[in-house]
């Protein structure tokens, strides 16, 4: 009878687990397995977005992009977006951590300030760095001319050689109080105890910093870097709506060049072969991060 | 002892140099705000305080980017609780499965973190297309929940963890049976986790430029960001107009910010750092 009552017990358990499963699992086949096989497949294929067939051409638009210098312009882009992201958010982040968590008065403001570009809109950042980065009479540009420098000021935006950089410096801006709030966060979980014991042993402040405190950031530094990976490989809004890739597809990456050949020349075919390589690429740099958190997790919950 | 600690000059720099780097994060913001206030021949001088304050650009910007601002309200709001279900009804029961079908299902679930959702961009145009849910609104809903699925069931697996299972083990026992624990014990349970995942979604759902551009084409359809986007890169922009819209658009996230700070925080932070 008991174990009669067990058994059904768990089947039922087992049966009302398979339904609550089905419909995510639905959207997750719908969404990403056959939409990436689609791609997959179409990659392999010339097709103008239109016609009712599309021709078969094997490894062609592989090939074609092997020797685009265009192709490699924008993956090297991206490499650059993700040594950026990798560093400057996240090491500009973690400084500001250190320096606002100190019982400082007005500790809110501060928080709320440096994290606030965070939630922003990337279309919005990008009209409002558009209008500092205005060559003739932009925020930027005045205040160099108001200090003496206007020597220095540049076609922001609109110069090859420059255009990355100041992506990035507005990409900085935005991305900062992300990994600003991880670190602040992480910060508070250090025990003050811990800390007491270094100083009573005679550490000094900058050797508490390295050999107590940042040890204890470690799971803050792999969320932030994860996410900043997976940021860096997705990044399109704030490139697109700020330069479209331009001036002369110099600021482009992947993620646009992607967009402009898929929805500008209707290359779906080559357009899609732009896609799985970054997809590959993606893999190769998130999945070990995505084997570590499942891993981690699962620890947890034991 | 607090009041030598607080005039000590290694305090005063720390304040100078906090206070320094909290004014240049506010530059672009304070230049927003200021331009957006600004009339048309003011707009130049940067640095000036506008000197007749009008709303004529916020009445411009309304009549520009007003309807897209609720349609993204009406994309946002189904489309994040949508997900946030979604998510949670998979997570259950990968907390709960111990054996290897589990995790293998969580592995695959999450792998779709690392998709950048531009390869799927192709393949989303055309299935929207062939399901007739094209520049709908409820297209893209339906987009914002299927790509969510990875982040939610992440974020729901994360935190039922931390429920204990001695909640389960007692409500079976007062023969609760399993869908009955989730609805009426785990979800109410979880309101604080369900809250900051919320939050979050919020934030990714409202600021989503791809989909957005991919799946609407019309006024009745197109969110906040694709609208704002045409008037972004335009040959001759209105920067005070302009302004006041980016403003417009940033108000709603703003709010739900301030509002639910905390909650925002934690969802963040993601369970990583329990």
């Amino acid at each position: 009878m008991t174990t009669n009552s067990r058994g059904s017990l768990k089947r039922e358990k087992t049966v009302t687990f398979a339904i609550f499963l089905a419909l995510p699992l639905i959207f997750f086949l719908t969404a990403y397995v056959y939409a990436v096989g689609y791609t997959g497949w179409l990659s392999l294929h010339s097709w103008d977005g239109l016609s009712p067939h599309w021709d078969w051409v094997g490894m062609d638009n592989y090939q074609d992009l092997m020797g685009s210098s265009r192709f490699w312009h924008s993956l090297v882009n991206n490499l650059q977006w993700l040594v950026f992201y990798l560093i400057c958010p996240t090491v500009l982040g973690l400084a500001l951590a250190v320096l606002v968590d100190g019982k400082l008065k007005g500790e809110g403001i501060m928080k709320t300030l440096i994290f606030l570009p965070y939630i922003i809109t990337p279309v919005a950042v990008a009209a409002v760095w558009r209008w500092i980065y205005m060559p003739a009479d932009g925020l930027l540009t005045s205040a160099l001319e108001g200090v003496g420098l206007g020597g220095l000021a540049q076609n922001w935006l609109g110069d090859a050689g420059i255009v990355n950089g100041a992506l990035m410096f507005a990409a900085l801006w935005s991305a900062t109080g992300f990994a600003f709030l991880v670190f602040f966060s992480g910060l508070r979980s250090v025990p003050v105890e811990t800390i007491e014991a270094a100083r009573i042993d005679g550490a000094s402040s900058w050797v508490i910093f390295w050999r107590v405190v940042l040890p204890q950031l470690w799971p803050s530094t792999v969320l932030v870097l994860g996410l900043f990976g997976i940021e860096a490989m997705r990044i399109f809004d704030l490139i697109w709506s700020m330069t479209n890739g331009g001036p002369a597809r110099a600021s482009e990456v992947l993620a646009t060049q992607l967009y402009d050949v898929a929805f500008t020349t209707f290359q779906m075919g080559e357009a899609s072969a732009i896609g799985i390589v970054q997809l590959l690429l993606a893999a190769a740099l998130i999945l070990p991060y995505i084997i570590y958190i499942t891993s981690h997790v699962e620890e947890q919950s034991e | 002892m607090s009041v030598a600690t607080s005039l000590s000059p290694a305090r005063t720099l720390r304040y100078a140099l906090a206070i320094l780097v909290c004014a240049l994060f506010a530059v672009p913001l304070l230049l927003a705000l200021n331009t957006s206030f600004k009339a048309p021949d003011e707009i130049y001088r940067v640095f000036s305080l506008p000197d007749n304050p009008t709303l004529e650009n916020y009445r411009i910007g309304l009549s520009q980017v007003g309807r897209s601002v609720l349609n993204s309200l009406m994309i946002t709001i189904p489309a994040v609780a949508l997900s946030v279900f979604i998510g949670s009804m998979a997570a259950y029961p990968l907390s709960m499965m111990r054996g290897r079908a589990g995790r293998v299902i969580y592995f695959v679930l999450l792998t779709g973190m690392f998709v950048p959702f531009q390869i799927v961009q192709i393949p989303t145009f055309y299935i929207a297309r062939a399901l007739g849910i094209y520049n709908t609104i409820p297209g893209l809903w339906l987009v914002h929940v299927a790509y969510g699925v990875p982040i939610c069931t992440f974020f729901m697996r994360n935190f039922f963890a931390t429920v204990p299972r001695s909640m389960y083990e007692a409500a079976q026992v007062d023969g609760c049976g399993t869908a009955g624990y989730f609805f009426k014990i785990l979800m109410p349970a979880s309101f604080s986790g369900i809250a900051a995942l919320a939050i979050v979604q919020s934030r990714s759902v409202w600021n989503d430029l791809l989909f957005a551009m991919t799946l609407s084409n019309s006024d009745a359809t197109m969110p906040v960001t694709a609208k704002l986007n045409g008037f972004v890169g335009a040959i001759q922009v209105q920067y005070g107009p302009l302004m006041a819209s980016a403003v417009i658009s940033v108000v709603p996230v703003l709010v739900a910010f301030l509002l639910f700070q905390k909650a925002f925080v934690r969802g963040l932070l993601g369970g990583s750092s329990k």
